[in-house]
């Protein structure tokens, strides 16, 4: 168990001051009636491991896809590497190419193969004509073939997305992501339903990712102990609102904003999870 | 059952009974009319099996007419349905390629045949024209209404990478409504070689040209024959159909048969 050792704020926010995600105030609505986030200020260094965590339906999926501008904030404003979510931005369209996002669906075209899957991160690299007749250059393909190994995945290039399993299904969308070249990559609960071993070869495959690429992942997870190994900064959702922040350096754990609080009461906010 | 639904069918069978005496359906004309099938029948038993050559090569044709109809009609259908599709363009795209759609699809391919007679002249060609027609409305709306039916979730992910339409088309679109295109062409062909043994009636080329004219000067044992080698041709085309179906189509959707590489 981690031990909590009590440190002023500044002593964090200090250090780095490129901030890859800025929201201020965020309200979310999927009806206009009620709000799915209320209020959400966050900020993310660049070359974070940030976890999110929260029960069910606390806001933490909505709060993903606001990341990568596939919703935008009804009230508040959301800066991504400095520049406002906006599908006709021209900078922020080419900023899309660069953000992997895995949904908690995972989001796979079941009926094409697994390294077709793949290379449809490399789509923006390619021009239309080259994509149509499915040509990609040589070095894209050894790239997701170099992938593909990495996530383990040899020898099922050929496969059609739907005969995998659950945890080959997630190791194509990691891929998938990895193959954008990201500088953010965010992904939705993707170990949530996998066995304890799988779920950690995982994880360490992205962190090892993020640590060589100097990328920014922002990870929904159901499991507080999980966020805790890996991340470097974990916030806790609660109903819409950001509850807690609390970093995470070897094995101390900060709290940002009361800065009192313990491992004990960290945990017990899971307790009574449900899905736990 | 309640006696609101007592009243509901008295009300039905009232309106059947009405609209027959309106339009002049007498069963007991019918009853009446039975010893003429028997005439027509033994007739047609006596099957002239000399025709059954030029029988077989107006099927043909037939078939010919039907297949080059469902596949231009196909290729024409496809481009226009990713225009319809609600989920793959703005409303002032498919509003417009829609109502055109609904347009093409209220005129039977027997209307359509009409209006190419007059427009090509008489003759296969015009036959041709009218199924192409006919596929155009109906593949373009079966397959508009498959790409709406995509699930949405690659379609989120792979537009939340930034790629272009046309990617998107080429990456999710076409592939997550392929399976359902294979069974739409089989369907269509199977529905267009019947649809085509009639165009004849109007003179649009094709088997139905034969058993309407021998039916005319009452030659029924020669329009048994034609008629038979119809019902011959569409019980294969529909055999057929159901291997093809179970060998593509029905193995795509439930992952059936996993070869072991
Ligand atoms: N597409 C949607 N339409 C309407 N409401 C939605 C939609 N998606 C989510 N919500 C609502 O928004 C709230 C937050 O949902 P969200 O998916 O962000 O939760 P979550 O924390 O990711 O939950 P889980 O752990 O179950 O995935 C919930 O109350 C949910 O019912
Ligand atoms: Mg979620």
């Amino acid at each position: 168990m981690k031990q909590i050792q009590m440190t002023q704020n500044s002593s964090f926010s200090l250090i780095s001051t490129n901030k890859i995600i800025q929201m201020s105030d965020v309200w979310t609505s999927y009806d206009s009636k009620t709000f799915a986030l209320e209020g959400i200020n966050l900020s993310i260094d660049r070359g974070t491991n940030y976890a999110i965590v929260g029960q069910s339906g606390s806001g933490k999926s909505t709060l993903l896809k606001l990341m990568n501008g596939m919703m935008i904030p009804s009230k508040g404003t959301i800066k991504i590497d400095y520049v406002k979510p906006n599908m006709n931005n021209k900078k922020f369209k080419k900023m899309m190419h660069t953000i992997g996002y895995i949904p908690q669906s995972l989001g796979l075209v079941k009926n094409i193969t697994v390294l077709e899957n793949i290379l449809i991160g490399a789509l923006p690299r390619l021009n239309t004509i080259q994509s149509l007749l499915k040509r990609f250059p040589e070095h894209e393909i050894q790239e997701a073939k170099r992938i593909i190994s990495l996530v383990g995945l040899s020898g099922k290039e050929e496969r059609k997305a739907y005969m995998l399993s659950g945890g080959e299904k997630r190791r194509v969308a990691i891929a998938r992501a990895l193959m954008q070249k990201p500088t953010i990559l965010l992904a939705d609960e993707i170990v949530s339903e996998l066995d304890h071993v799988t779920a950690h070869e995982i994880m360490n495959l992205i962190a090892d990712a993020q640590k060589r690429m100097n990328l920014t992942a922002i990870m929904v997870h159901h499991d507080m102990q999980l966020a805790l190994e890996f991340a470097n900064r974990v916030a806790v959702i609660k109903d819409g609102h950001k509850i807690l922040e609390i970093g995470v350096e070897g094995d101390n754990i900060v709290d940002f904003q009361t800065g009192d609080l313990n491992t004990e009461e960290i945990m017990e906010m899971y307790d009574n999870d449900p899905k736990k | 059952m309640t006696p609101k639904n007592n009243i509901v069918i008295g009300i039905i069978v009232a309106l059947v009974v009405i609209a027959s005496y309106n339009v002049d359906a007498n069963p007991i004309e019918f009853v009446e009319g039975l010893p003429n099938l028997a005439i027509i029948v033994e007739e047609m038993l006596l099957v002239e099996p000399k025709y059954i050559p030029t029988a077989l090569w107006a099927m043909f044709e037939t078939i010919q007419m039907a297949f080059i109809g469902t596949v231009v009609g196909t290729a024409i259908a496809l481009p226009l349905s990713m225009f319809a599709a609600r989920n793959l363009n703005s409303k002032y795209v498919y509003a417009p390629v829609r109502a055109l759609l609904a347009a093409i699809r209220t005129f039977p391919s027997i209307l359509w045949a009409i209006l190419f007679v007059i427009m090509v002249g008489l003759g296969t060609f015009a036959g041709v024209l009218a199924i192409v027609m006919y596929t155009v409305g109906f593949v373009a709306k079966l397959q508009y209404e498959a790409i709406e039916a995509i699930d949405s979730d690659p379609m989120d992910a792979v537009s939340s990478i930034g790629v272009s339409k046309w990617q998107l088309i080429r990456y999710v679109v076409i592939p997550e409504s392929a399976s359902h295109l294979l069974s739409q062409i089989l369907y269509m062909f199977d529905y267009n070689v019947r649809q085509t043994s009639i165009l004849g009636l109007v003179g649009a080329g094709g088997i139905g040209f034969y058993i309407i004219n021998y039916i005319k000067f009452f030659e029924y044992g020669k329009a048994a024959v034609f008629m038979l080698v119809v019902l011959a041709a569409v019980l294969f085309i529909d055999w057929v159909s159901v291997k093809i179906r179970d060998k593509y189509i029905v193995k795509s959707q439930h992952g059936m048969a996993v070869s072991a590489k």
